[in-house]
């Protein structure tokens, strides 16, 4: 190996080990302001003096019940719509689609105002039903994409995949405004907090109903590193390679599905994140996966943490959706990268 | 002995049948050409040996071994394919694509060992680009870029290599560097290569065999005095070729040819 390479491999790692820590620092950054705002104001003492119990009831109901498990509800959520959406980047080969594009926030979506429609806002059990409810909507809406989407003997192309997506999502979104049309203004009021990401589901179970998906999926989507790697490729150029592209694929969009499915019937409909976060992480750590995907997680989870701590800050004591944040930073941010190129 | 040998394969897109029943052999050791005009199935056939394509029928044997019963891994152990101007991810140097190639012979998480690394500096130097392997890909010439993929078809470390148009948008002395490449791969590693060209007579020049094909059909196979002939190029591609002998490789080449006109299209 020349020198050149080395020294080009040690600054590699420089750059990727400054940015793994830089991303650390701000999420901590995130986490630590995100518990200091509100409408009871806790100094940053006051939040370590707290978690490490020396905090009076009222403090520690607000601290431990109310703020930490929305914030760290909020960085799994970033987390996960990022390595979705850097995944179905990868394999649709096109860098302007996010999860959205699998009709994972459309199917959600549109089972949420089902249920709402049929059942009201008022029930106990919404709750507990409606993140099951918005996953099963993701999920058919997705196979039903891909199934469109799939050709036999051809199996699916990146093109055919991102039009059927738009097709279907336009479907849905008709087939939700005939829907609302329907809505008494609670029912309204609440599809449309949802619509605009808000997250609204902030105790502990939520964070306990996301956690089995992450804790299973983005070990398995990171030691599939290599195999994205090699899929990013052309598909021919991965087949050469001995991956057996159509099969890997779905597993991985399966992946991508159910990593953003389960974060967004927590969190609703939190845009951008899931198209931003890869964007970034690329520009920072390139394009190899074993580096790209942890940084990307990374990247989405001060995102949304930040983004939500703003939400919370901005029209105190009331609160804007964290999506509508995350879409006014992520759109000039997205239109800044595309002048740029 | 043949590296590939093809029984009755017959193609198709959709329900229009591209290759019919199609027998061909790519001996092994050899540089074999495959020519024809355009949509006569040449790069069909070439995916369809290299398992990217599904035949619609018959089979394809990789030294002898039918390759609906080998896994895809196995398959990349054996032989390489080079698509048609391929695409890398924006960002990806060229050592990072050219260590891709060791993929079928990695487990896990693919930490690169010793002899990976060999192999991969290996390829660099024998496609001249050791120098640029810090290099992005997608800031290279075409030419370059060429070189690069094939240096990932190597690091694969195949004894068949199969590329569709490797010349492509190449100007003429990139064309004359590749295939000199590929030609001195196969003199110095008997690496068996089978390519779909569009150039008559740098097919003749670097191929020991030629394949010509029209219809999904084998008009020739031969050697590229055999193919290279007035009578199989009118049957081929529907022109008067007048063929003559390169003074310099000593080959066959074709210097002009006319369209033939008011036949018809029976031959």
């Amino acid at each position: 190996m020349s020198t050149a390479c080395q020294v080009y491999k040690r600054k590699v790692y420089m750059r990727n080990t400054a940015v793994a820590s830089a991303g650390i620092l701000l999420l901590l950054a995130a986490l630590v302001v995100s518990m200091n705002t509100g409408y009871t104001r806790l100094l940053p003492s006051d939040t370590f003096r707290i978690l490490f119990g020396g905090g009076t009831d009222a403090e520690n109901l607000i601290l431990f019940q109310f703020r930490l498990p929305r914030v760290v509800l909020a960085a799994m959520a970033g987390a996960g719509l990022a390595l979705s959406g850097c995944i179905i980047q990868d394999i649709s080969k096109n860098p302007l689609t996010d999860p959205g594009l699998l009709g994972i926030n459309a199917g959600a979506g549109l089972a949420v105002l089902l249920y709402v429609l049929f059942f009201g806002t008022t029930t106990f059990m919404a709750v507990f039903t409606l993140p099951i409810l918005a996953f099963a909507g993701a999920g058919v809406t997705s196979v039903l994409i891909y199934l469109l989407a799939f050709k036999a003997g051809e199996g699916t192309s990146p093109v055919r995949l991102i039009l059927t997506g738009i097709a279907v999502q336009a479907g849905i979104f008709a087939l939700t405004t005939v829907l609302v049309i329907n809505l008494d203004e609670t029912q309204f009021d609440f599809v449309a907090m949802w619509q605009a990401g808000s997250i609204w589901g902030s105790g502990w179970k939520y964070v306990l109903a996301l956690l089995p998906w992450q804790a299973v999926l983005i070990p398995f989507v990171i030691y599939r590193s290599r195999m994205l790697d090699v899929l990013s490729l052309d598909s021919s150029a991965a087949c050469s390679l001995g991956v057996a592209v159509e099969r890997e694929q779905r597993i991985l969009l399966a992946c991508a599905v159910a990593l953003a499915a389960s974060c967004v019937a927590v969190s609703g409909n939190i845009s951008f994140a899931g198209l931003i976060a890869p964007h970034m992480a690329r520009r920072l750590v390139g394009p190899r996966h074993t580096v790209l995907l942890p940084v990307c997680a990374l990247t989405g989870a001060v995102i949304v943490s930040a983004a939500d701590t703003f939400a919370r800050v901005i029209v105190q004591p009331s609160e804007i959706p964290t999506g509508i944040v995350t879409a006014v930073i992520g759109a000039p941010y997205f239109i800044w990268l595309m002048t740029r190129k | 002995m043949n590296s590939i040998t093809t029984e009755n394969l017959s193609v198709a897109y959709e329900e229009k049948l591209v290759v019919d029943e199609l027998d061909l052999n790519i001996p092994k050791g050899r540089v074999t050409s495959i020519i024809g005009p355009n949509g006569c199935g040449k790069s069909t056939v070439l995916k369809t040996i290299g398992r990217i394509m599904k035949p619609k029928n018959g089979m394809v044997y990789l030294n002898g071994k039918d390759i609906s019963d080998l896994s895809t891994k196995e398959i990349a152990r054996k032989m390489a394919i080079l698509p048609q101007s391929p695409q890398a991810p924006s960002g990806l140097t060229v050592g990072e694509l050219v260590a891709y190639g060791r993929y079928p012979h990695q487990k896990g998480f693919g930490v690169l060992k010793p002899e990976d690394r060999k192999v991969i500096e290996w390829a660099l130097e024998v496609t001249k680009l050791s120098d640029l392997e810090t290099t992005a890909v997608d800031n290279m010439s075409g030419g370059q870029r060429q070189r690069v993929w094939i240096a990932m078809a190597l690091a694969q470390q195949t004894d068949l290599i199969l590329l569709d148009e490797p010349t492509t948008y190449l100007d003429m002395s990139y064309q004359l560097e590749v295939l000199e490449l590929l030609y001195r791969l196969n003199r110095e590693q008997n690496c068996t290569i089978a390519m779909v060209l569009h150039d008559l007579n740098l097919a003749a020049r670097f191929s020991d065999h030629m394949i010509a094909i029209r219809g999904g059909n084998i008009m020739k196979y031969g050697t590229p005095e055999e193919v290279m002939t007035a009578e199989v190029l009118k049957k081929t591609f529907r022109v008067h070729a007048e063929i003559v002998t390169d003074p310099r490789s000593g080959r066959p080449a074709c210097i002009s040819y006319d369209l033939i006109r008011d036949e018809g299209d029976s031959v």
